[in-house]
């Protein structure tokens, strides 16, 4: 009686939910700009495809999007790296954890529908997480889209057993919508997928940076510097990619150019003065040494007891 | 597991301070140039960076635990854990429980079952491939 109950007010909840759902049914909405500068269809035909066994989404999807970037590696491989048996799924940072394991990095796109269509229309496939069910009774789900088509309001991914899985811009959306359109795009070093924002690529190499080095994430660094020049926090981030390479005069550059865009970042002050002090350019160093002593931060009591040395 | 996780946090930091050690004992006289590193400008670090450095092995060692308990195989999980950026781990560390994880499945009860025939049939949901 009172299981009875139970249902009959979670069936009464659900219904609740499906009428304030249906607001989202319609398609999604692109800008303008999307619409004309995109071609009519794109399809990555030669993604390859990797059916799911069992609950194994998150492998298969992962096994698509590295092989694409010349990674040799299976589901089989991938299963133990990333799975967790007991959840019978995989989470989201593991999944861009394995990617950084197999020398790839892995960018978190924009989360709209429009960057999702320019990603793949610059030749990027996008691995994606939905919720194919309702919020109540999730079914959360890994695939990678690898295509869409304008006039129809089609996108296409490799999901699940399906090849070439067909769906309606709107029902993908809704599905989307309920990871908060999580979406990735995996890269070799050194290079930077079209479209990726300056801060989602400083957090994605950073990670990759802790994982492998310095030294391994440098070229990364470079072609975020090459296509946001005017980003400090780039140029900071090179600075210390060319010091621990060994090129402490590249450094340099670099962390004076952070200083000049961003004069108030005190972390490139301070490794400005330091290389100049190890340089022996004294009155330089006091000079950025000075500045880093004067911004809030981790860095001023040390550059305060530089300064006070002598 | 309770010892193991007291054991490992225990060894984790003591490896934490024995190495920071000789940078402590350095002499004034040739400071290090260590630079500003990029992650800890990133992790908005002030001054604290040893204490959250003790939280991340902890965080670590606690993920590790959660992975084992939910069957990863203990030969996995230490490269699992390893290859976590700070941020991941924190993520982890706080919120395992909740994250989704993706597995493409349902288990389905038929009321659900019906409710979801119907939201497919409405283009919201994606869960039975003859709908479409």
């Amino acid at each position: 009686m009172k299981r009875y109950r139970l249902q009959n007010a979670r069936l009464a909840g659900v219904l609740l939910l499906l009428s304030l759902l249906s607001a989202c049914a319609s398609a999604p909405q692109l800008r303008d700009s999307t619409e004309q500068r995109l071609p009519r269809q794109s399809e990555l035909s030669e993604v390859p495809f990797y059916a799911q066994t069992k609950y194994q989404c998150g492998p298969a999807a992962l096994a698509m999007v590295l092989t694409h970037q010349g990674v040799e590696t299976d589901v089989e491989t991938l299963i133990p790296q990333v799975f967790i048996p007991d959840r019978e799924g995989s989470v989201q940072p593991e999944m861009l954890a394995t990617v950084r394991r197999h020398e790839r990095l892995a960018f978190p796109i924009r989360a709209t529908f429009d960057a999702l269509l320019q990603h793949l229309a610059a030749g990027d496939p996008v691995l994606v997480m939905q919720n194919l069910s309702l919020p109540a009774f999730p079914m959360w789900h890994y695939a990678v889209a690898i295509g869409y088509d304008l006039d129809e309001d089609i996108l296409t991914l490799r999901s699940g057993e399906i090849k070439r899985h067909s769906m309606s811009f709107s029902r993908f959306d809704a599905t989307w919508a309920r990871t908060d359109r999580w979406g990735v795009v995996v890269a070799k070093p050194g290079t930077l997928p079209e479209g990726i924002t300056a801060r989602h690529a400083v957090n994605a190499i950073s990670a990759y940076e802790e994982s492998h080095g310095p030294e391994a994430a440098l070229s990364s660094w470079q072609a975020l510097v090459a296509r946001y020049p005017e980003h400090a926090f780039a140029r900071f981030a090179l600075g210390n990619g060319y010091y621990a390479d060994g090129q402490p005069d590249k450094a340099l550059d670099a962390f004076k150019a952070a200083t000049r865009i961003d004069p108030d970042m005190g972390a490139a002050w301070m490794n400005l003065g330091l290389i100049q002090r190890q340089q022996g350019h004294t009155a330089a160093a006091r000079e950025a040494l000075s500045k880093a002593a004067a911004i809030e931060g981790s860095w001023q009591a040390r550059a305060q007891s530089l300064l006070d040395e002598r | 597991m309770k010892t193991i996780r007291a054991y490992l946090s225990t060894l984790l930091i003591a490896a934490l301070v024995i190495t920071s050690l000789p940078v402590a004992a350095a002499p004034a006289a040739s400071p290090s140039t260590d630079l500003v590193s990029t992650q800890s400008v990133l992790a908005n670090d002030s001054g604290q960076a040893d204490r959250e450095r003790i939280h991340q092995l902890l965080n670590r060692a606690d993920i590790q635990e959660a992975l084992v308990d939910q069957g990863v195989d203990l030969d996995d999980v230490d490269a699992r854990v390893a290859a976590l950026s700070d941020a991941e781990a924190q993520q982890m560390a706080n919120q395992l429980e909740e994250l989704p994880a993706g597995a493409g499945v349902v288990g389905a009860l038929f009321a659900v079952f019906v409710i979801l025939l119907v939201t497919d049939i409405l283009g919201l949901t994606d869960v039975y491939p003859f709908t479409r």
